[in-house]
């Protein structure tokens, strides 16, 4: 499957170096990396300003490691604020483009390691940004303008091979597609659920805040949204409905970050989605604004039909190929389960299913001496935080985690290991609370793993609530 | 410009010349995909009824716990909820500032003369009673110090379970309680109610520190008469008193609109100058101090005595609530009370709670769920045979295992569906420990 370097490619080979090969202007991606690498240090300052990295690494007693990397522990509390630190200044290299491989890598890294501190703190938008970050890490992108290319001149150029363009392009629409994917459930779509819950608690807001109660509002945002994640990526793409569909992007993620609080994913998603504008949109952009011209491009270089191929060519296909098609299997894995992602979490994780689900839950941990019958009832703030144990209590494999340390401690201070069962009602989308968990089953005997967990308990067969229309002022 | 459009104008659908195959893959996984997705459709019956369907008319309930649908009267509101439970914490707060100022008295007079003891019990007993059903509307002013509009008052009158028998006893030596301040200034743990509470009902001569402790082993302690340390206690106990008589005038200022005015701040959120930045933050406020009924009452007044959570023994009915008085039972029966105020509202359900709110909402079975699980619970303490818990978990622990089922009912429904109804945060209090 690979070539050596100078051989040159015929049939179909030719036509996707020609498609992957091909030189674009160096604008566009210049641009996003500038904008993901300063999101990276916005994001990182946050977490520093607003006292997260001692709430999130710092304070909590325990952690709740993602299943195969328990070996995985936070750095001490000086260390994590340094880190966080270094995050800032490595995101606002990859930012300018100073020392950018250096930097990229590093950021990938530190930003990933802290992710898989704890379970708890995983958020759809989080993960996406080490994905991208992964792939600007394979990225030349300090070629143009950026401090290396002004500090090495070798390192210049104007242009950028178009796969790099199309990479990014494929993980942006991945999101946006597995996203709106996940929302053809009849929760999303027949119930109008969790915006229904969601929106009728907003309607202290002026102006829309009236609206916000009605139920058709919660159906037409709901359809829309759905609509909206399913179809932007193919208006993004087509060159004639760009820039509207880049609007209805900004008019999209400004009204979800005004109506719920999800952090910097707006703002992500925003910066993300210009992988689909052309490789030259910052000179249309500055030239738009400038009221002239825009100034010339590096020229587009087709692919020279008889250019040889570079080194391993084939190896790097069939790598990115497989990359791509990870991620399009991955997101799917849950309906190897059958059942409900939404109540058993099997396949929820690095799917995209974003902004799907209401769910609060209830765990004790019912801990029984097999030896001398004794029971004791173990709450689960015992090892968590708030933050934590509101995140916890609705992930069954996160309970069965924290079964297991429940056990362990046991063990260690009573010298036999106990039999450990949970009461875990759970609400999902405002339907009347039921068990997650099989209360007559030995969490501390269950293994976690990839196999369908037997020890969840069938998804409830109610459907979700309707709320009424309720104002907050007085009628 | 020639090189600009070089760049831009590349033909359309460009994206998909990657060949049939791709092609192919792609609708294939689209196909699989809108499958996957009907399957789930499908996968709810979409003819059963809501839950709450019966509530589908519920944009013109009553006024009352439960009221009918179709009645046609107003409309609860978020707002008017938020007014009930403001009006409702400030008669709360104004009969408790009078309670204290007759405990104060009392103690005064119980400092001047042995024989008026009972009476200042009396009075410490009518407090707390009204203490307790306040206990869960500790926001604003009385809540934990990282909550919004907070003052931490509610330590300051009664800081259980954070009392240290041994440091009073320490200051019973020293008479530290004679500083003029000492009711308002000291450490939380050694004034208040609680204080009070042994001060007052405790007649034994002993004390709770180790024998290590300088007033055992220097022998201040033993040098005391029975009568010198009774003198001392109503001494200590008038201090205190005027502390917490202190403390809830302080309490009640705050919300009074006359002075703090913290009771505007609480009905007008969003407004400026209110701690709360959003209606739905000052419901949260609300929503947050309720569950007192998870730490305090579940957790520490009932499952730790019974020996169910964080107790090494059998059973540890050294941390029942109340050892003194012995009035355990009514203070979880008062704790009861007090979050049915804020459940189906003031005088007996009659007024604005969140019950109403809920069937507002059209979750009309959530707010009969749980406004049944209150009265059951309500029902379970007056089924315990008697007044002290500690007694009850000793001589029928089945009565005190009922309770803490009952009030486990309640506050499962409060963390799962009340929260996601009315999307509520759950409380960061809740990373406290107490271990």
């Amino acid at each position: 499957m690979t070539e050596r370097a100078g051989a040159v490619p015929s049939g179909r080979l030719a036509r996707l170096a020609s498609l992957l090969l091909r030189e674009e202007d160096a604008a566009a991606l210049a641009a996003f990396r500038f904008c993901f690498g300063l999101l990276g240090c916005v994001s990182a300052i946050r977490f520093l300003a607003y006292g997260w990295v001692d709430e999130f690494f710092v304070t909590p007693r325990f952690f709740l490691s993602y299943w195969g990397f328990d070996w995985l522990t936070p750095l001490s509390a000086r260390g994590m604020h340094a880190l966080f630190v270094a995050l800032a200044v490595v995101s606002a290299c990859v930012a300018v483009g100073f020392l950018y491989r250096a930097a990229i890598v590093l950021f990938f890294l530190g930003f990933t390691y802290v992710q898989l501190i704890d379970v708890t703190n995983y958020l759809n938008h989080y993960y996406l940004v080490s994905l991208i970050a992964l792939l600007l890490s394979l990225m030349p992108l300090h070629r143009a303008y950026s401090v290396d290319a002004w500090l090495f001149p070798r390192l210049r150029s104007a242009t950028l091979p178009a796969w790099c363009t199309h990479l990014l392009r494929f993980q942006v629409g991945a999101v946006y597609f597995f996203a709106g994917l996940a929302k053809v459930n009849s929760d999303w779509l027949l119930h109008a659920q969790p915006l229904n819950i969601w929106l009728s608690s907003r309607s202290y807001l002026p102006v829309v805040g009236p609206l916000l109660g009605e139920r058709w509002v919660a159906y037409a945002m709901s359809w829309a949204g759905c609509l909206f994640d399913l179809t932007i990526v193919a208006f993004l793409l087509m060159p004639r409905t760009r820039v509207a569909a880049y609007a209805v992007v900004l008019f999209f993620h400004a009204v979800t970050k005004l109506l719920f609080p999800i952090g910097m994913f707006p703002a992500i998603m925003v910066v993300a989605a210009l992988v689909f504008f052309s490789p030259s949109w910052p000179r249309n952009l500055v030239a738009f604004f400038r009221r002239r011209a825009p100034a010339p491009a590096a020229p587009a270089l087709p692919r020279p039909a008889d250019a040889p191929l570079p080194a391993l060519f084939g190896a790097r296909v069939v790598i990115a190929a497989c990359y791509c098609a990870f991620h399009l299997l991955w997101p799917l894995r849950t309906h190897l389960y059958g059942g409900n992602v939404l109540w058993h979490e099997q396949g929820m994780r690095f799917s995209w299913r974003v902004m799907l689900r209401e769910k609060n839950g209830s765990v004790t941990y019912l801990v029984t001496n097999p030896r001398t019958g004794r029971k004791q009832e173990v709450t689960p703030r015992k090892y968590l935080n708030g933050r934590q144990e509101r995140d916890f209590s609705t992930q069954p494999d996160l309970i069965l985690r924290l079964a297991h340390e429940i056990a362990r401690d046991f063990e260690a201070r009573e010298d036999v290991r106990p039999v450990v069962r949970a009461h875990a009602p759970v609400s999902l989308n405002g339907r009347p609370a039921e068990l997650l968990i099989d209360p007559t089953v030995d969490l501390a005997s269950m293994s976690d793993g990839l196999a369908k967990a037997t020890w969840i308990r069938p998804v409830p067969e109610t459907p979700p609530i309707h709320l009424e229309s309720l104002a907050w002022h007085r009628p | 410009m020639q090189n600009h459009s070089q760049v831009s104008a590349r033909p359309p659908r460009r994206w998909l010349r990657g060949g049939s195959v791709a092609r192919t893959l792609l609708g294939g996984l689209f196909a699989i995909g809108l499958v996957a997705g009907c399957e789930r459709i499908a996968f709810y019956s979409t003819s059963q009824k809501a839950p709450d369907s019966n509530a589908s008319s519920s944009s013109t309930t009553t006024g009352g716990s439960t009221g009918d649908q179709d009645s046609g009267a107003t409309a609860v509101t978020r707002a008017m909820l938020l007014d009930a439970i403001a009006t409702c914490n400030l008669d709360l707060l104004d009969e408790f500032q009078k309670a204290a100022q007759e405990l104060d008295a009392a103690a005064a007079e119980a400092k001047q003369d042995p024989a008026a003891r009972p009476k200042a019990q009396a009075a410490w007993t009518k407090a707390i009673d009204i203490w307790q059903r306040a206990e869960p509307f500790a926001f604003g002013p009385a809540g934990p110090t990282n909550t919004p509009g907070s003052q931490g008052l509610r330590d300051t009158i009664y800081s259980w379970p954070l009392v240290s028998r041994c440091l009073v006893e320490q200051n019973i030596v020293s008479k530290a309680y004679e500083a003029p301040t000492f009711g308002t200034t000291a450490l939380i743990n050694m004034r208040g109610l609680a204080a009070a509470e042994y001060l007052l009902f405790y007649t034994g001569t002993d004390n709770a520190c180790s024998p290590a402790s300088a007033i055992n082993s220097s022998g201040s302690w033993a040098a005391l008469s029975a009568d010198e340390l009774a003198a001392r206690k109503a001494a200590y106990a008038s201090s205190v008193s005027t502390g917490v008589a202190a403390m809830a005038g302080k309490l009640l200022a705050a919300w009074r609109p006359d002075e703090g005015n913290f009771d505007a701040q609480f009905r007008n959120p969003g407004k400026s100058g209110s701690a709360y930045t959003t209606e739905q933050m000052a419901l949260n406020a609300v929503s947050d101090a309720m569950f007192h009924m998870e730490v305090h009452v579940k957790d520490q007044k009932l499952a730790r005595p019974l020996g169910i959570m964080n107790c090494e023994a059998a059973t540890c009915p050294e941390a029942v609530e109340s050892r003194f008085a012995g009035r355990s039972r009514t203070h979880v029966r008062n704790n009861l009370v007090g979050f049915r105020m804020l459940m189906s509202g003031c005088n007996d359900g009659e007024g604005v709670g969140f019950d109403d709110v809920l069937v507002s909402l059209g979750a009309t079975a959530l707010a009969e769920k749980m406004s049944a699980d209150v009265n059951g619970a309500i029902t379970a303490a007056d089924a315990i045979p008697v007044e002290d818990l500690a007694q009850a978990i000793a001589q029928n622990p089945e009565s005190v295992e009922q309770l803490h089922a009952a009030v486990k009912r309640i506050t499962d429904s409060l963390k799962t569906e009340f929260v996601t109804v009315l999307d509520l945060e759950l409380p960061k209090l809740l990373e406290g420990d107490n271990d």
